[in-house]
Formats: C-alpha cells, sequence, structure tokens
C-alpha cells in the first residue's frame, strides 16, 4: 500500500476513533487528538523500520518496541506522551476496528453459511482452549511467583 | 478514498455504540457484558450482509485492510501503557512466558479431541493446531496448500474467527471474569491469543468487570499478545504443528468415528 493512502486512512480513522472516544469515554477532544497523533506516528516509524531494515520482523514487533521505550524511564518525552495518550481511551481504539470487522464480514458470510455445524463447534473449542489454558497457566505460575 | 462510503457507516456506527455504552446482563453466576465494540461489530456485520446490497464487495475488502491498519494502533496503544511499567512486565517474565504454552496448546487440547470425534478427519490439524490467523494459514499454505485437507480446516476457523472470534472472546472473558475465579492479570495473560480485535474485546470485558486494575490488565494483555504474536510464528511451524500431527495420529484410531466422512462443507 502507498505510503499517502495509509496516512489518508490514518485520518479518517482518527476523526472517527477521536469522536468517539468523546462520546463514550468524555475525554478532551484536542488533547485526545494529540494522542492519536502520538500513536501514529510511532506506528508509522514502526512500519518505516518493518519495511526497510534488513532484519525481517513483522511490524506490531517494531512499533511496540518504540512505543514501549517511548515511555520508559529512559525517554524524555515519556512524561508528555503518557499525558496526550491516555486521552484516548483503549476501547476507543477498539470499537472501530471491530465496526470495519464488522463491515468486511459480509465478504466470508456465503463460505460461514456453507459451513457444517461441527466445524463451528470446533473453532468455539480453539478459542476457548487458547484463552482458558493461559489464563490457567498465568494463575499457578503468578501465585507461586507470589505476584498476586 | 473512492470508498469512503465504508468510512461514514463505521463513522456512525461508532459514535452510535460508543453512545450505547456497555451493559451488563447477570446470566447463572456470571455476568455477560456486552461491550461498544461488540455492538459494532454486529451492526457493521448487518450493513454488510450481502442480500442487502448496502455495501460492494471491493468496499467489504478496504474495510478489512482499514481494519489491519488501525490494528497496529492499537498494538502502540498497549506499547505506550507498557513503557512506564515496563520493570513490573519484566518481573513477571516467567509466569508471562510459560502462560504462552497455554495459548499455544491450549487450541489443541481443547479442539483436536473435539474435532477428531465429530468425523473432520485430516482438517483437524489445520484447524487446531493454532488460533487460524493470518500467518498460522501461510504455515499451513506452504506446508499443504490451500486446498488440501489441512488448509481446508485452517481456512473454516480462521472464517469462523472472522465472523464470531471477538464476539466469542469478549462474552467469555467477561462472563469468566465475573465468576472471580481467576485473578485479573492471569485473565489479561489470556486475553492475549494472539490476535488484535479477539485480545481487544477480551481485555475490555476483563476491563469492565475490574476497573480497578484496569492499566494493568491492558499491559499484561498486550505483552503476551505481543508474546503470541511474535513468538508464534516459529513455535507454530516446529513444535504445534508437528505435535498436532503426533496426536492426531495417536488419538484418530480411539475416538474417531468408524467411517470416513466428508463434514466441513455440509
Amino acid at each position: 500500500m502507498k505510503w499517502a493512502e495509509t496516512v489518508a486512512i490514518f485520518a479518517v480513522t482518527g476523526i472517527i476513533t477521536v469522536v468517539g472516544n468523546t462520546v463514550g469515554y468524555q475525554q478532551p477532544l484536542a488533547m485526545a487528538a494529540a494522542g492519536y497523533l502520538f500513536l501514529l506516528v510511532i506506528t508509522l516509524l514502526g512500519m518505516v523500520l518493518a519495511r526497510y531494515l534488513p532484519v525481517k520482523m513483522p511490524i506490531v514487533f517494531w512499533s511496540s518496541l518504540l512505543a514501549v521505550l517511548s515511555t520508559s524511564p529512559i525517554s524524555p518525552w515519556a512524561s508528555i506522551i503518557i499525558e496526550y495518550t491516555s486521552k484516548l481511551e483503549f476501547m476507543a481504539l477498539a470499537t472501530p476496528i471491530l465496526a470495519y470487522a464488522g463491515l468486511a464480514v459480509g465478504k466470508d458470510l456465503p463460505l460461514f453459511k456453507n459451513m457444517s455445524w461441527r466445524i463451528i463447534v470446533v473453532a468455539l473449542f480453539v478459542y476457548t482452549g487458547t484463552f482458558v489454558c493461559a489464563t490457567m497457566i498465568a494463575q499457578v505460575m503468578l501465585k507461586v511467583e507470589g505476584l498476586i | 478514498m473512492k470508498d469512503w462510503r465504508i468510512h461514514i457507516f463505521a463513522f456512525f456506527i461508532v459514535a452510535i455504540c460508543e453512545w450505547i455504552g456497555t451493559k451488563k446482563v447477570s446470566v447463572g453466576p456470571g455476568v455477560l457484558l456486552f461491550l461498544p465494540l461488540l455492538y459494532a461489530m454486529v451492526i457493521g456485520g448487518i450493513i454488510s450482509w450481502p442480500r442487502l446490497k448496502l455495501i460492494k464487495l471491493q468496499e467489504m475488502n478496504t474495510a478489512s485492510r482499514v481494519l489491519s491498519l488501525i490494528a497496529l494502533l492499537l498494538v502502540t496503544k498497549l506499547g505506550v501503557i507498557i513503557g512506564p511499567q515496563v520493570a513490573k512486565v519484566a518481573q513477571s517474565g516467567l509466569a508471562l512466558s510459560l502462560q504462552e504454552l497455554g495459548h499455544f496448546f491450549g487450541t489443541v487440547i481443547l479442539g483436536l479431541p473435539v474435532a477428531i470425534f465429530l468425523g473432520l478427519g485430516r482438517e483437524s490439524v489445520g484447524a487446531t493446531f493454532s488460533i487460524d490467523r493470518e500467518p498460522n494459514i501461510a504455515i499451513i499454505g506452504e506446508k499443504y496448500g490451500l486446498d488440501s485437507p489441512e488448509g481446508r480446516g485452517v481456512m473454516a476457523v480462521y472464517i469462523c474467527g472472522t465472523v464470531f472470534g471477538a464476539i466469542w472472546l469478549g462474552l467469555l472473558a467477561g462472563y469468566l471474569a465475573a465468576l472471580k475465579i481467576f485473578h485479573p492479570y492471569a485473565l489479561a495473560m489470556g486475553a492475549g491469543v494472539g490476535s488484535g480485535s479477539m485480545m481487544a474485546a477480551a481485555s475490555g470485558a476483563i476491563k469492565a468487570v475490574f476497573p480497578e486494575y484496569g492499566n494493568e490488565i491492558l499491559m499484561y494483555a498486550g505483552a503476551s499478545n505481543l508474546l503470541t504474536t511474535v513468538i508464534g510464528i516459529y513455535f507454530c511451524l516446529f513444535v504445534s504443528l508437528p505435535v498436532t500431527n503426533y496426536l492426531y495420529k495417536v488419538l484418530t484410531p480411539i475416538i474417531g468415528p468408524k467411517q470416513k466422512q466428508e463434514v466441513i462443507v455440509k
């Protein structure tokens, strides 16, 4: 995808996210918009690293690394980034994702309708398994280590 | 921006869903949590229903591209939450690493016996060796091809995931959290299943049950989700897939049905 198109999409979803953030969580619009810009810049830098560095790692790796560094104690901009991004609720970012996921679902529905109930049952067990097994191990380990 | 209509739909869906806000319904000992993101998914799904002809296939493809782009922002948001507490996350490194085994083998432990029992045959392997998101499809595609039984299995669960994965995990995580059996940190780590939308739905539900732990929940869910995504590619290829294949061979004669049937498609 071209960079200009990517930035244009992020601008549109930015408006949607920040408005949702104000409607649902009563956060100040301008500060949340600045928070969105911080997240956007970090994400775009991560995309640049993923595309141009010779070490091949997924975008989420680079953008997470930059994001963690940007607010870690060693970062000179940590307090300002935290102040603005904290005005943008996590759930306000998640709702647009699921809205687009819903809008995209129509292309999978014809295939989905032809599936047997058996595979749907299996899928439910697959998702339940990964969540519940990890939670159980985490519970035991956190107890053993005395962290909870 | 020729597909501008899709963004207009998204704008109104988001504004309306956030305005409605979170609703709780008691069911038995737990609570079903209905979050704005769940309504957003359902309303979006209705609008994209092929029979209504409200949006075109090309617009749905755009929506799917937009979704994978903004999912990156969500991961960045989790990163800036982790940053100030990076020492605290490192402190729970052992628990974080070991619970990944639950993410990788949980799909096989619960899914594979059910799949074999229901008579899915070799489809079982593709369907249950992982949570079957894009990187896992690539693994199966390279190894067996996507028109193989294994390929049909992975694609079928992938499509189930895009249709109801986030809704299911959101409701399940909220219900389990409300039972108060598990600590919110443990649930948060469990929520890092390796898919942005499923992780968001699950951790959002856990956060709604334990608002006092909000940031810690996002922090652990984010760290766990990142581990699942980055390690997952290698783990699924070199460990999960061979293990699933082995278990398939062992379990099929014991719990498999007597004759092979074609069951993925009706």
